[in-house]
């Protein structure tokens, strides 16, 4: 027992660079598998609503426009999302529909300025994992 | 003469909202009362709406700082309603996450505990040390907190050989900068005495009132359900239960330096020991109808998740147990006979979080002492009626 113990580790850190960064004028990097923002690529959707019924935040709407044309409109409200990302693995097309960027400061002064949404007509590609929900749609599936 | 001071809801010594209600005697605490449900959220009832993948998620986020136990905790029974075994790669990579999740609750603890004890410099240091885990835990999740990593059947993501090594270095890092704290926490003089002696929790209570996990452990009761009760990847690993003899905070802050050295032991043989193979097995949408419950050793204690599944793609009962609630009982026991500056302390030294226990809201009226259950909307009503009730402060002028 001493009094002091901590004493040279205290003095030793006077003399090192901080350990934080100047948030704002300098960003850290994120790591390679960040999850951010979830995206479409409506070239690339099926409209399985694989993403719709496993998003846990319900932050993802998919609405028919018109039933003929197979148009349909797809709302991500981000305001809600929660950036878990199991959109991205629960997509069935190859490659993805859905993918999440690396963006972090997403922040905003309404949460209704923070949808976004697609308005897309329903792509016709052969799934390479089984999707559950459509039947019949493709015509050499 | 007795006096009644209440510690809570809302206290500059508490992180969350906890009444803590003391009835002392000059400075010494004769009795302790504690309420709940000031922080319900109905996880629980939200559970039973959403299918099991969701729920995964929203287990997840039922702690901040134990955000991964949960998620395992359930994620292991639903596997086993399903009767799916998940490859071993994927568990040893659930696993790891697991240890290094109790690295960075064990440190981020130890600063917690020196920050109530005074020792301030201790806090700033741990903490900055706990930014090489967090970054690890970073780099194999893609996040800080909610790492997601858990996949019903599995993991979401694989590890490669750069990861591996980049935690390697980490935990070399950490365990030097734990011996170190080991060192000071047992050197320095003023730390020692103001922990040592303080919330005294004996065997025999500790065993009476169900105190779980380090609680448990620093009063000599060596109770692990890695060790006890192995599940999934511990059965192949070594591994001690540390425990402490001395029954007070300074056993608990003893009991968790050394855990962390086991962490690290535990997280260095899952590198070396990682399988080959898939990561994911794959499963159904819907689970057998049918019950389990579920153990998991959670950094603060065991956790327990019972799900109960009537056949579809929803539990229709998810219970949670966290090991904070298991410990309140052993907290006023501790408190008891203790001094009121020693009440931050002795709380914060079971490591309480507080959202994880609360599991209903009954309302208590303060005057006739009837207890009542009112809804959600009703409760904001009455809020918001007393609010235009009450008296306007005319006068209050800014000071200056």
């Amino acid at each position: 027992m001493r009094i002091a113990a901590f004493l040279p580790e205290l003095l030793r850190s006077l003399f090192k660079k901080p350990n934080t960064v100047d948030y704002p004028f300098k960003k850290l990097a994120v790591p390679e598998g960040f999850r951010g923002t979830p995206h479409l690529d409506p070239d690339m959707c099926i409209v399985c609503r694989a993403c719709e019924r496993d998003c846990p935040a319900e932050a993802i709407e998919i609405t028919a426009v018109n039933e003929a044309e197979k148009r349909f409109r797809m709302v991500i409200h981000n305001d809600r999302c929660i950036h878990c990302g199991q959109c991205v693995d629960s997509c069935p097309t190859v490659p993805k529909a859905m993918r999440i960027d690396s963006l972090f400061e997403i922040a905003d002064d309404s949460r209704h300025k923070m949808k976004e949404d697609w308005v897309y007509v329903r792509a016709v590609i052969k799934p390479k994992a089984p999707a559950p929900a459509p039947a019949g749609e493709s015509p050499n599936a | 003469m007795k006096f009644q001071i209440p510690i809570g809801p809302q206290h500059p010594a508490l992180k969350e909202p906890i009444s803590l209600r003391m009835t002392v005697e000059g400075e010494v605490i004769v009795d302790a009362d504690i309420r709940l449900g000031y922080n319900h959220r109905g996880v629980e009832k939200v559970a039973e709406e959403k299918n099991w993948t969701q729920n995964l998620y929203l287990s997840e986020r039922i702690c901040g700082i134990c955000s991964h136990s949960h998620s395992t905790c359930y994620v292991q029974g639903v596997e086993k309603l399903m009767d799916i075994a998940p490859p071993p790669r994927g568990m040893y990579i659930r696993y790891l996450v697991s240890e290094l999740e109790r690295v960075h609750s064990h440190l981020l603890w130890l600063g917690v505990a020196g920050h109530e004890a005074g020792f301030d410099s201790f806090f700033m240091y741990t903490w900055r040390d706990r930014e090489v885990v967090m970054d690890l835990l970073e780099m194999i999740t893609g996040n800080r907190v909610h790492y997601a990593i858990n996949a019903v059947g599995g993991v979401r993501r694989d590890l490669d050989d750069l990861q591996k090594a980049k935690v390697l270095e980490g935990v070399k890092i950490l365990r030097e900068r734990s011996v170190y704290y080991f060192r000071i926490g047992a050197s320095e003089p003023s730390f020692v005495a103001r922990i040592a002696g303080v919330g005294v929790l004996p065997l025999e209570k500790a065993v009476a009132l169900c105190a779980v996990g380090p609680t448990a452990r620093a009063s000599g009761w060596a109770r692990d359900v890695r060790k006890e009760d192995p599940y999934a990847v511990y059965g192949e690993l070594e591994f001690d239960v540390p425990t402490a003899d001395t029954c007070d905070v300074l056993g608990r802050v003893v009991v968790r330096v050394k855990e962390l050295l086991e962490s690290y032991k535990l997280i260095e043989q899952m590198i070396h020991k990682l399988p080959e193979g898939p990561i994911a097995a794959k499963v159904p949408r819907k689970a057998k109808p049918g019950e389990v419950v579920s153990r998991y050793e959670a950094p603060r204690g065991e956790n327990l998740h019972y799900i109960k599944s009537n056949g579809t793609d929803k539990p229709e009962r998810l219970k949670v147990r966290a090991p904070t609630l298991a410990n309140y009982p052993a907290t006023v026991e501790m408190l008891r006979s203790g001094f009121i500056a020693d009440i931050p302390l002795i709380f914060a030294a079971i490591d309480p979080c507080i959202c994880c226990a609360e599991r209903a809201v009954v309302l208590t009226s303060a005057r006739s002492g009837e207890e009542s259950i009112v809804r959600l909307g009703d409760l904001r009503r009455q809020a918001l009626e007393r609010h235009q009730k009450a008296p306007l402060k005319r006068n209050a002028v800014w000071p200056f």
